[in-house]
């Protein structure tokens, strides 16, 4: 049995060195706020930009002195789990935020990572704020997952509802990769559609997500001729190839997502070709952001490199955490705390110009307050930026 | 609903054939040789893509200069993969099938080092040429697929040149016909190894670099490339290069007409595209011209 | 079979001390009570490994894995959420469905070889995946969740395992189901493989006509093996889905499956227990690493190349050195390929 003690040996040195690292910060307390999500491999870009907004505030509450939450002044540390898109390695990550004694946990990213982890976080007390649209993670008896985003269902219907009544659009057409998530927010369109009274001309076209040439795909979606055709749940690398491929075969109507999509992949995927492009995000556009979120910007841009405006959205959840805590301190280990405040919670917006409110909506979808009102900010892409098309909320 | 045409179905298909074509042929040259099932071929598809792009669409160089690159860097890359990592771990392995785990390491460090290097995002570069050729609406293809689907068929065109009549390539297809023959006739068996490992790392970083004025680039791209690069490679048979880019253009056609035809079933095109394929392998377990050996 | 020494069964003592006793204790007075899941997940992936392992022995490499998990994961998952029969009777029945799927499925594909078994059984995978995303059993896209936990199993009023929604610990009970699950799987292994039929196998592994010629059935050896490697695939995946409560057609796919044939090459080809060794590295390696963030997965590749690269016939040719020879004698059943590369 030498090779086991030897592995355990390596082991319990792994562990310790692995412990004595988180003792770095000095005059604060730490508040620990963990991430489980993707931020490996081909979905990467949805975790990495959730992990660095939330580096990129904490990093900046820090260095102005801290957050307060009742007497104490806390530095805020993120501690994040990177689940390779894979459910069982979600709940393992659940398992290390629960280790960590951490009770509000962003992520995950996908429909199935995010109900796995459900039985962990209800079983250790843990409020998590996923990205994921299935109802039933935000239902009763569901409790402790909060929508971090505007759902499919929710945008959806607006987006229909807006173009029938400004562009006239009376045909509508569904392309999905066939992954869940995708497949789900499709289904959840064709309803939103047919309930506004919109032609479905082409629902059933579905591509592989490894998918490098979209024209053969589309090439029938395109000679149905819809007057606006969704890309449900389209991942940001795939946007610009689907516009792209659907321009160049000569389709002149609308294109529309339900999800966030970043500006600069736009124009290097497609240039102009994606001018007029529909899709959801926060508050970016110039006319909208604050003066915090212009600095946000900034700072992430010096940190990373370059700036993702998928955080536009993403920037939310830590905030929505940190006000929440702030109203009461007693949730700062207790989550049943934290639920009872959720009902009547309300702040500023400091990411959004104007007298916009932070508060937990939901009640018409999930019967409950689970989701954080995140302006619903439709844009469309033109020439390099986003411009906004309208603004509408969720209850 | 109007009929798709029958042309625009063929070209759709030809255009994917002679790009998989070509991402075959490297994986299959590798595997001939060495009898590695290269894992990580996909990623330096993917490293070749970002290396056109971070000079062609980054710097402003010349686009062939950029794609020169990519081949470059990537025949380096390989050359040294296969000298100090696969070259002495099938000397001591017991079995050739214990590289596997070694090329999903490589992998899963290409990866991870793309993604410290390039990102996250998705990235493209400026297209080589504009416009969009349209004949009556019955056949559209934009003309810069049709500029690198020449492009790559020139490549092949050469690369089988290469493989025919240079002493180098007599050398290979020695030493993949029979590595124990060639070594007694006098071939040094390590060199050219990693002379064509070389060589099929570079073609991954030509059709990287190519592919990226249309397709653009990301760190994802990599693994599932190499998926569909293997099963190129076992539709035309493993180890033979004329399977390799027949199965290329196999399956290219089979996703175009598939597609076409299939899209009235919707969500399950792609299941019974690859039943398909299970059944025709089960009936040519070697593939259309694979050896028996496998 | 012959007999066992007093020192094997002093080892296997000491094993499953560690396993039940052990590792529990340290567990509690570390606090660290995370580890339980992933020490979970780690017996549970390593019965499914050890199916792949099985069908190395009788030479085909098997990336086909994530496809039998996955089903046995759905009929678990169905049988207990529309029928609300016991999770514990379902255990038995998915690793059965999943091995008559093996049978039908490997008629056909067990004729190929070497690297057209390895894509096929690959593509397999995927095949499931996209049969789990269409079918209207298995919910489509929207996955089944919300399943409940184990039912209490009781015999002649006796209770065997209780329920688990009423206990406190149930990471703890899971833990130790799927440690039980783990030796039992194992040791039936290890008797497998040094059975008459285990002697066959390795007369395939080496050269199948030549097996064939001395009277050995060879087709039905291969499909017997074949269902045994999916049973204990179904067993493992239905397992995990009912400790996520839930089960996507994601639940495991292309990557599980590599990963399972990855944890035998890790462990070596050569050994029963290499699976079980190979996927507490690969899979607790990967936990270990968490506090390097981003530098996580490089590290966690750099070590994976570097084990292949000085041990490339596995860890546990590191402490069994006398059987290398006795191996290398029984190489692959790609003997004549084998003899050029030389």
């Amino acid at each position: 049995m030498r090779r086991r003690s030897l592995l355990k040996a390596a082991t319990a040195a792994l562990v310790v060195s692995a412990i004595g690292h988180g003792a770095a910060f000095a005059a604060n307390p730490v508040l620990k706020i963990g991430f489980v999500g993707v931020t490996s491999g081909p979905a990467a870009a949805w975790g990495i930009s959730n992990q660095r907004s939330m580096e990129t505030r904490a990093d900046w509450i820090n260095e102005t002195g801290g957050y307060k939450i009742g007497d104490v002044t806390y530095d805020i540390e993120i501690v994040s789990f990177d689940d390779q898109k894979d459910p069982k390695r979600a709940i393992a990550g659940m398992e290390k935020m629960a280790q960590e004694g951490i009770h509000y946990v962003v992520g995950p990213n996908v429909d199935d990572g995010a109900a796995a982890v459900r039985p962990v976080a209800e079983k250790s007390g843990i409020i998590y704020f996923p990205y994921a649209f299935p109802k039933s993670l935000y239902v009763a008896p569901a409790s402790n997952a909060i929508l971090g985003m505007i759902a499919n269902y929710q945008s959806g219907p607006a987006i229909y509802q807006y173009l029938k009544d400004k562009k006239g659009i009376k045909t509508i057409a569904f392309v999905a990769a066939n992954e869940s998530d995708p497949l789900s927010q499709r289904d959840g369109g064709i309803a939103a559609a047919e309930a506004l009274g919109l032609k479905v001309v082409s629902a059933n076209a579905t591509y592989q997500v490894d998918t490098t040439d979209f024209t053969p795909v589309l090439t029938p979606v395109v000679q149905t001729q819809p007057d606006l055709l969704v890309l449900s749940g389209v991942s940001p690398a795939n946007a610009p190839q689907l516009i792209r491929s659907a321009r160049e075969l000569g389709f002149q109507g609308l294109i529309s997502t339900e999800t966030a999509q970043d500006a600069q992949v736009l124009s290097e995927g497609a240039g102009e070709l994606a001018n007029g492009f529909i899709s959801v995000g926060g508050a970016s556009t110039a006319e909208l952001a604050s003066d915090t979120m212009k600095e946000f910007v900034d700072r992430y841009t010096k940190k990373f490199g370059e700036y993702n405006d998928e955080s536009n959205t993403k920037v939310y959840a830590l905030e929505y955490i940190l006000e929440t805590l702030k109203a009461n301190p007693a949730a700062i280990d207790n989550v049943e705390e934290f639920k009872k405040t959720m009902d009547t919670f309300s702040a500023p917006n400091p990411f959004m110009k104007g007298d916009a409110q932070l508060s937990y909506v939901g009640t018409t979808s999930f019967g409950q307050r689970r989701q954080i009102a995140v302006p619903l900010v439709v844009n469309v892409y033109q020439d390099g930026k986003f411009e906004t098309m309208f603004v509408a909320k969720v209850d | 609903m109007k009929d798709l045409s029958m042309e625009q179905i063929l070209a759709n298909g030809v255009y994917l054939g002679s790009q998989y074509a070509m991402i075959a042929l490297g994986l299959t040259l590798i595997f001939a040789l060495m009898n590695v099932l290269n894992f990580a071929h996909g990623q330096m598809y993917v490293i070749g893509g970002f290396i056109t792009y971070t000079f062609y669409g980054q710097l402003g160089v010349p686009f062939v200069l950029a794609l020169l690159m990519s081949c470059i860097t990537l025949a380096i890359l390989g050359a040294l993969i296969e000298r100090y990592l696969f070259n002495p771990v099938i000397k001591r392995s017991a079995r050739d099938e214990s590289t596997m785990l070694l090329a999903a390491g490589i992998a899963f460090l290409l990866d991870a080092l793309i993604l410290l290097i390039f990102g996250e995002k998705q990235h493209g570069v400026p297209k080589i040429i504009n416009g969009v050729f349209n004949y009556e609406f019955r056949l559209i293809i934009p003309y810069d697929r049709i500029l690198v689907c020449l492009m790559a068929i020139l490549s092949i065109a050469i690369f089988i040149c290469f493989m025919q009549f240079s002493k180098t390539g007599r050398a290979l297809r020695a030493l993949a016909q029979d590595r124990v023959a060639a070594q007694l006739m006098g071939v040094n068996v390590d060199r050219y190894s990693m002379i064509g490992f070389a060589l099929g790392a570079m073609l991954a970083g030509l059709v990287g670099g190519l592919l990226v004025t249309i397709t653009g680039i990301n760190l994802g791209m990599g693994g599932p490339t190499s998926v569909k690069a293997f099963m190129m490679v076992m539709i035309g048979g493993a180890g033979v290069i004329s399977g390799a880019i027949a199965g290329g253009f196999i399956l290219g056609m089979l996703e175009a007409v598939g597609l076409a035809v299939l899209s009235q079933y919707g969500d399950i095109t792609y299941l019974l595209i690859f039943v398909s394929l299970m059944i025709f392998l089960a009936i040519r377990p070697h593939g259309l011209m694979g050896k028996p050996w496998g | 079979m012959k007999s066992i020494s007093t020192k094997q069964l002093v080892g296997v003592a000491v094993f499953l001390f560690a396993i039940f006793v052990a590792v529990p204790v340290a567990i509690f007075v570390t606090g660290r009570f995370d580890f339980f899941f992933t020490l979970t997940s780690v017996a549970l992936l390593s019965i499914a490994s050890a199916g792949v392992w099985l069908t190395f022995h009788i030479g085909r490499i098997n990336i086909g894995q994530g496809a039998f998990a996955l089903i046995g994961a759905y009929v678990s998952a169905i049988l207990v959420t529309k029928a609300g029969i016991n999770f514990w009777l379902t255990l038995p029945l998915a690793g059965i469905f999943a091995a008559g799927v093996a049978v039908l499925i490997g008629l056909p594909i067990l004729r190929l070889r070497g690297v057209y078994f390895a894509m096929i059984t690959l593509v397999l995978t995927e095949v499931v995946r996209l049969t789990a995303l269409a079918l209207p059993i298995t919910n489509g896209a929207k996955g089944i969740v919300s399943i409940p936990l184990p039912m209490e199993l009781s015999a002649f009023g006796l209770t065997i395992i209780p329920d688990f929604s009423t206990l406190a610990n149930t990471k703890l009970a899971f833990y130790y189901v799927a440690c039980a699950l783990m030796v039992v799987c194992f040791g039936a292994m290890y008797r497998l493989v040094h059975s008459r039929l285990g002697h066959l196998c390795r007369s395939m592994q080496q050269n199948e006509e030549l097996a064939s010629s001395i009277g050995v059935n060879i087709t039905y050896i291969r499909i017997i093996i074949f269902a045994i490697s999916s049973f204990l695939g179904g067993v493992g995946g239905a397992m995990f889905g009912a400790i996520a409560q839930s089960v996507y057609p994601s639940s495991f796919q292309v990557a599980d499956s590599v990963n399972f044939m990855l944890n035998c090459f890790l462990g070596g080809l050569g050994y029963v227990f290499g699976p079980m060794l190979g996927t507490l590295v690969l899979y607790f390696g990967w936990d270990l690493l968490f506090e390097l963030g981003k530098y996580q997965m490089l590290v966690y590749s750099s070590i994976m190349i570097l084990l292949m690269r000085f041990l490339p016939n596995g860890l546990l040719s590191l402490t069994f050195p006398k059987r290398r020879n006795a191996k290398s004698a029984a190489v692959p059943f790609k003997s004549a390929q084998e003899e050029r590369s030389r």
